[in-house]
């Protein structure tokens, strides 16, 4: 196996799990929800994404739009369902995390049971071509998908910095008290923020199906590796889990490449391990601004 | 100047008075038309009457009183070698009877008894069809409850939100039935093995807990789960192409009958549950959950400085049942002769995250009866298929969203919400208009001033129902001398007011005009003018005060 080779693999895969990590990350920060129902999700968007390849149209901007909308649907959902009536309850943190964990558990079941236990395969986006730049051969599939989640991250933060929503969602971040005092709806704030963190698990899932399938539990082990980037980042902040999953993504490719594909998760897990006694609120984490909720 | 009547409420029956004073010639007018007076004391009923509906439930505990053994009102009987006596008996005598008579103030053992009694008595009772099932379900249930409590303790009493409790379980159980299969241990050895290897995890996995807070530590443990689901299921030492890792010693023998066999594995998992139930008991009712239940989240600071070693209680507790957790493992591995890559899955964590919720966090009858509930589904309703996992999580959602600490929670939920709600009703209740609100009741030091305007506003309502043209007319035909019974009453009122400002007449004797003026109510105070309205006659002008009155009574 060829370094670059490796380094390339692993910078698309942690361009994916990068966009979960920062839908993870804006939704603790912002709403103070931990959300483990993107799993849900993921895998809800994927079969929108499928459905509608199969009954409308293969056409790649098609099938992506109906990923990133049933994404953004499924997010609402979560919202509507968990965080609105849970949101001013004692125990929210807590019982917000059960509900979504208890949306998940729902959703998955109700997608196996809609769509059996087989999983589904979407049509190649970006097409078969490839390019050789400095002697390694680059696939569409992975430049298709780093660029894409760029963009999206890229859309996102331009999004949050320059709109009135995103105004708004930023002043949730810094303070969800003093932001509702002067006049920001926590609950219309909190419908515009999942379905944005719901439409970037809903490209990820997307992007990621391009390489492997759609299940109904396919949506686990990007929840895991996103939520496991936006801790190391430090969760609330976009850099931080884009700088997590640089280092992880690199992680991965050195301990395949030296120790092993078996060893990746280990090797990962120390180094998080590391980071979050060297730094207990994540890489960009301030150590004494936790949000109080 | 009777123009200015105001509209009153409900129609009073007119009648006409007559004058007692007719025979002796000295009334002013004989016969007037004028109103009933309604009964006075009709307002006074209706205002302190008890309207707020009632209920037979309330605030009181409603105890069975038992009669007392002897003439002993109490004892100092304790179960040696304990300090303890069995339940919590007040002794007291009847006070009508005098008799002596006892009365259990925490029930909660003779609960605990008879459910553990119904689950130790139960599989004679299974009916002949499903006997397998549920035994098979029964031990299950016994060795999950067992961790559930155990992770109750992790989760409720050293608030360490840790989900890698399954993991500690299964990374246990893998290890035992390794050693088990390959070096030959017997099944006894199995559990003490496991014990020590839940120790050793328990104390790496606490090291991140040293620093990180709560949620940050509920991810990095489920990544910990994950990470040994990948590692046990990707080595080919543990059986990754068969699904699980078996062939460890087990205690319950081939050679016995099927029914035997179940029934041991039914009461070696009750025996287990037990067992865990004890060691909740020892590290929750002692000194180290009392010291935690000091330190809430939130308030750690507060009880470091009350000298509260709040974080090493918390890790002690945290290492001691990860060994727990580890003997559990090792006793899985010795009931089941090995253990299958299921217990790491997620689902096996979102399972058991549903069982603690649903009983309530923070409890061992909590943890127990989410475990019989999430268990009955998912194991005997077998037939159900993917319905049982689905109504599973509406259940989990249902109590997340609807109970705010699980079934065990509902009781305390309640009695916070009645309070609430009769908080609001009581509010609603006070009216404003003279009648002092209840907050500023405690304030007001003269009692009697309260109950003074309390009355004061029942008889101005009073009143106001009796102002009407009739007696307005009354009025103005004969300012002064006796009157109706409604006018008499309007006049009193009025007469009797406080001094200050009290409306009189003032008569310029040069001029013979009278004008309106009002008290000051204060001494060496000259009372003002109200009105540059003069009168001829002074029966013209005790009218017109008349008439003032009655607007500032129809406007109070």
């Amino acid at each position: 196996m060829d370094i670059t080779f490796v380094i390339i693999n692993a910078i698309v895969v942690a361009s994916i799990y990068g966009l979960l990590a920062v839908a993870v990350s804006i939704t603790w920060s912002s709403l103070g929800l931990i959300n483990l129902g993107y799993g849900f999700v993921f895998s809800f968007a994927g079969y929108c994404a499928y459905v509608v390849a199969e009954n409308v149209s293969e056409f790649p901007a098609v099938v992506a739009a109906a990923g990133i909308l049933g994404g953004a649907l499924a997010g609402v959902m979560i919202c509507l369902l968990v965080f609105i009536p849970l949101h001013d309850k004692p125990n929210f943190t807590t019982r917000g995390m059960i509900g979504t964990l208890a949306i998940s558990l729902i959703g998955s079941q109700a997608l196996l049971m809609y769509f059996g236990p087989r999983a589904k395969s979407l049509p190649e986006i970006f097409g078969f071509w490839s390019v050789k730049i400095f002697g390694t051969v680059l696939t569409s599939d992975k430049i298709g998908i780093v660029v894409c989640s760029i963009i999206m991250l890229i859309v996102v933060v331009m999004w949050m910095r320059g709109s009135r929503r995103g105004l708004e969602i930023r002043a949730m971040m810094m303070n969800p008290h003093a932001a509702s005092i002067v006049g920001i709806g926590i609950r219309s704030t909190g419908i515009y923020v999942m379905a944005m963190t719901g439409a970037m698990a809903g490209l990820a899932a997307v992007l990621l199906s391009q390489t492997y399938y759609i299940a109904p539990f396919s949506g686990l082990t990007p929840l895991i590796k996103g939520v496991s980037i936006a801790l190391c980042g430090g969760l609330g902040s976009v850099s931080g889990a884009v700088i997590a999953a640089v280092i992880l993504g690199l992680t991965e490719a050195i301990t395949s490449r030296y120790l092993g594909g078996q060893y990746v998760l280990i090797t990962q897990f120390l180094v998080i391990i590391t980071i979050l006694i060297v730094r207990p609120r994540g890489i960009a984490g301030l150590l004494d601004k936790a949000r109080e909720q | 100047m009777t123009d200015t009547t105001p509209e009153t409420g409900p129609k009073l029956a007119p009648t006409t008075w007559v004058n007692p004073l007719t025979p002796w010639g000295t009334a002013g007018q004989d016969d007037v038309t004028s109103v009933q007076a309604p009964d006075p004391r009709q307002p006074w009923d209706e205002n302190t009457a008890y309207k707020a509906k009632t209920y037979k439930v309330g605030r009181l505990k409603h105890y069975i009183v038992w009669p007392a053994h002897g003439a002993k009102l109490w004892d100092r009987w304790r179960w040696w070698p304990t300090r303890r006596n069995l339940l919590h008996i007040k002794g007291l005598y009847n006070r009508k009877t005098l008799k002596a008579e006892k009365k259990i103030l925490d029930r909660r053992p003779v609960y605990w008894a008879i459910c553990l009694l119904l689950l130790a008595i139960a599989p004679f009772f299974f009916p002949e069809s499903m006997e397998n099932t549920l035994l098979s379900a029964g031990a299950i249930f016994g060795i999950f409850a067992a961790i559930n409590v155990c992770w109750t303790l992790i989760v409720g009493t050293a608030s360490i939100f840790s989900l890698a409790s399954y993991a500690v379980v299964g990374v246990a159980a893998f290890l035992t039935t390794w050693l088990s299969a390959n070096m030959g241990l017997p099944w006894y050895t199995l559990p003490l093995i496991g014990a020590f290897m839940g120790l050793a995890m328990g104390a790496i996995i606490a090291i991140p807990a040293l620093r990180l807070d709560g949620f940050y530590y509920a991810l990095l443990t489920l990544g910990l789960n994950e990470l040994c689901r990948v590692f046990f299921t990707t080595s080919s030492e543990f059986g990754s192409a068969s699904g699980g890792l078996y062939g460890a010693d087990t205690y319950i023998s081939d050679q016995w009958e099927p029914y035997a066999q179940s029934l041991t594995g039914y009461y070696g998992a009750f025996l287990l549950m037990i067992a865990s139930l004890f060691l909740f008991r020892f590290i929750n009712g002692k000194r180290l959950g009392r010291i935690l239940r000091m330190a809430p989240e939130k308030r750690e600071a507060f009880a470091e400085a009350c000298g509260v070693d709040y974080r090493r209680a918390r890790v002690t507790i945290f290492v001691l049942t990860s060994a727990a957790l580890g003997f559990i493992g090792g006793f899985y591995a010795a009931q089941f002769g090995g253990v299958a890559f299921q217990i790491f899955s997620f689902d096996t964590v979102l399972l058991g995250l549903a069982m603690i919720t649903i009983g309530g966090i923070g409890k061992a009858e909590g943890a127990i009866l989410g475990t019989l509930v999430v268990t009955v589904l998912d194991k005997v309703m077998i037939d159900w298929g993917p319905i049982r996992h689905f109504s599973i999580g509406l259940i989990m959602l249902g109590v997340v969203l609807f109970l705010s600490n699980g079934y065990f929670g509902i009781k305390k939920q309640f009695n916070a919400w009645r309070d609430k709600k009769r908080g609001e009703w009581r509010s609603i209740r006070s009216e404003k208009g003279g009648e002092a609100l209840p907050e500023e009741a405690t304030e007001q030091d003269d009692k009697d001033e309260l109950f003074f305007r309390r009355f004061d506003k029942m008889q101005r309502d009073y009143l106001k129902g009796l102002i009407c043209p009739e007696i307005i007319e009354e009025h103005r035909r004969q300012p002064l001398g006796q009157h109706s019974e409604a006018l008499e009453r309007v006049c009193y009122y009025f007469r009797r007011a406080p001094m200050e400002d009290k409306y009189a007449l003032h008569h310029d004797h040069a001029k013979d005009r009278y004008k309106i003026i009002a008290f000051s109510g204060k001494r060496g105070v000259s009372p003002r003018v109200v009105d540059d309205r003069e009168y001829d006659n002074v029966g013209d002008a005790y009218h017109a005060i008349f008439i003032r009155r009655v607007h500032d009574l129809m406007e109070s």
